[in-house]
């Protein structure tokens, strides 16, 4: 590191471009193999359930399976493309979709909120084990009390996403306040930088990460109690369909709305999220890519 | 021309049996291009010293007075570590500190980066660099704001021997072609007699024990006998403060 340094002084980047040009490939070719591995398991399980599975379960079972009770990808896909040329789908997302966006957004309101009332002493004792509960109850209590009290109303599910994720959201507030970084506040301060630049150039990005990791999980686990609600006390939605399908025994139809599920959510979390991550947190990666 | 003024300053922490005395009695004058480096044991004030000046904290007796041209002086900062935004690409750490984003302001931003020679580095994260050129941007954020007088507390101290004696180097060009007032702060004597045209020294209990001036040129090679010199008389003081103390 030292010597690196001190070459820059008296010869300008000269051999430091090859440097990195050798890092670059060294990580785009460890990044390729990666992707073969990942892709390769997807074959295989693709492949698997669609020629062996069948057999394997009858066999388990010890009497044949009825192939309508198990469909492969291929009939499986063949029925995602029905369900969407219906229309329901677009629609079952949207009603989802929009509960989700209800329950989470008051819910990382109120999070943020406790959180930062949580920096009182006494505020503290009073919100801490409610933290606790949430964090660590599961779900599934949350979503069969209210759909026990609420029914289908839409409370129900707004209430449970509540419940169920504003502690994350407390907990990544409150440890990022705790960690704000007193010395560039200082050096700030000292430099008779305003109070407002501050806030907007060291306070929030500095509690941006916190925010993020909070909205990630967050967001995560609200998609599963909204879809569970659904599924208990909904007439629209994701869960709603899944609890339709299961009923009537039809399984190539419940397993595509499981798998219209899996590729939102994948696509949510390798699409948007890691884009935004990308944008805003560039400065991360860098510290690492070092 | 900037000028320091401090009469009978006095600090002390704490009240009854817990009272610590960390400055006594303190008079000083600092005036115009000088390059003054405030050395002793730990625990001798020194930081105190430089906290008051920069207005950290607040003398419990006395006054000080930093003034350029009879008005307040505009003061610049180099800290131990280099205390960049880490989500900031390094011009933007420089124009975090400026008072507008003009023209003007990023074009001097751009020449002191270049100064430290960093010219190259502006679109960098932090994380990026090494911590010799996180430095580096440190003190040219400092100069960045064409401050009046210049604080640095030990900026090199966390930087291995040789990044710090490149960046040694630096300063004092940079320092020699601003005509900037320094103030340094640091337990190293060879970088004091290396960097400084004066020297002061405190001793335990925060009293000023000497202020010695060195009127050798620059660049000055530590192995040049006269810089041993001048080394082996600060440290030779050094050593009866010690005796004194013990």
């Amino acid at each position: 590191m030292t010597t690196t340094d001190t070459t820059t002084v008296e010869t300008p980047s000269a051999p430091r471009v090859t440097e990195e040009e050798l890092a670059r490939r060294a990580r785009r070719s460890e990044l390729t193999s990666r992707w073969f591995w990942r892709i390769l398991s997807y074959i295989a399980v693709l492949a698997i359930w669609e020629f062996a599975l069948l057999d394997i379960f009858s066999f388990l079972r010890g009497s044949p399976l009825d192939p309508k009770l198990l469909p492969g990808p291929s009939e499986v896909v063949s029925t995602f493309f029905e369900i969407w040329g219906e229309g329901t789908m677009p629609a079952a997302f949207q009603a989802t979709l929009t509960r989700i966006a209800v329950g989470f957004g008051l819910s990382f309101l109120i999070g943020a909120m406790i959180g930062i009332l949580m920096q009182s002493k006494w505020f503290e004792g009073f919100f801490k084990d409610a933290v606790l509960i949430s964090l660590s109850a599961p779900g599934l209590i949350w979503v069969l009390i209210t759909a026990i009290i609420f029914g289908n109303r839409p409370l129900g599910p707004t209430i449970a996403i509540i419940l169920t994720t504003f502690a994350l959201v407390t907990v990544n507030v409150s440890e990022g306040i705790k960690a704000l970084p007193k010395d560039l506040l200082d050096m700030a301060k000292s430099f008779r930088v305003s109070v407002f630049k501050r806030n907007r150039q060291i306070v929030i990005p500095h509690l941006a990460p916190y925010l993020f990791t909070g909205l990630r999980f967050g967001f995560s686990i609200a998609w599963k109690v909204t879809v569970l609600t659904e599924v208990f006390s909904s007439s629209e939605g994701i869960g709603f369909e899944m609890r339709i399908s299961a009923v009537l025994f039809d399984m190539s139809e419940f397993l595509t709305w499981i798998l219209a599920f899996f590729f939102f959510a994948l696509f949510l979390e390798k699409v948007v999220l890691e884009a935004i991550e990308r944008r805003y947190f560039r400065w991360r990666q860098a510290v690492t890519a070092t | 021309m900037a000028e320091i003024r401090i009469k009978n300053l006095h600090k002390e922490f704490g009240v009854g049996s817990d009272k610590v005395v960390a400055l006594e009695d303190v008079n000083l004058d600092i005036t115009g291009h000088s390059f003054v480096s405030i050395v002793g044991p730990s625990g001798c004030g020194k930081s105190t010293l430089l906290n008051i000046l920069t207005g950290i904290e607040t003398p419990t007796n006395g006054t000080v007075e930093i003034t350029s041209d009879g008005h307040v002086a505009a003061p610049g900062y180099v800290f131990q570590a280099a205390r960049l935004l880490p989500w900031r690409t390094v011009t933007d750490n420089l124009m975090f500190v400026q008072e507008d984003r003009s023209d003007d302001t990023k074009k001097r931003c751009q020449r002191y980066l270049e100064m430290v020679q960093l010219g190259d580095k502006g679109d960098k994260f932090p994380g990026e660099l090494s911590g010799g050129m996180q430095q580096r941007v440190g003190i040219a954020r400092a100069f960045s704001i064409e401050p009046d007088v210049l604080f640095m507390d030990e900026p090199f101290s966390h930087l291995d021997a040789i990044t710090a004696r490149a960046l040694r180097r630096e300063l004092h060009h940079m320092w020699d072609e601003t005509k900037k007032m320094v103030v340094f702060v640091t337990h190293d004597v060879g970088e004091a007699v290396e960097l400084s045209n004066r020297i002061l020294v405190f001793a335990k209990g925060g009293r000023l024990e000497d202020d010695i001036q060195i009127d050798l040129p620059f660049p000055r090679d530590p192995a040049d006998d006269e810089v041993a010199v001048a080394k082996a008389h600060v440290l030779r003081k050094f050593e009866e403060l010690d005796l004194l103390a013990s």
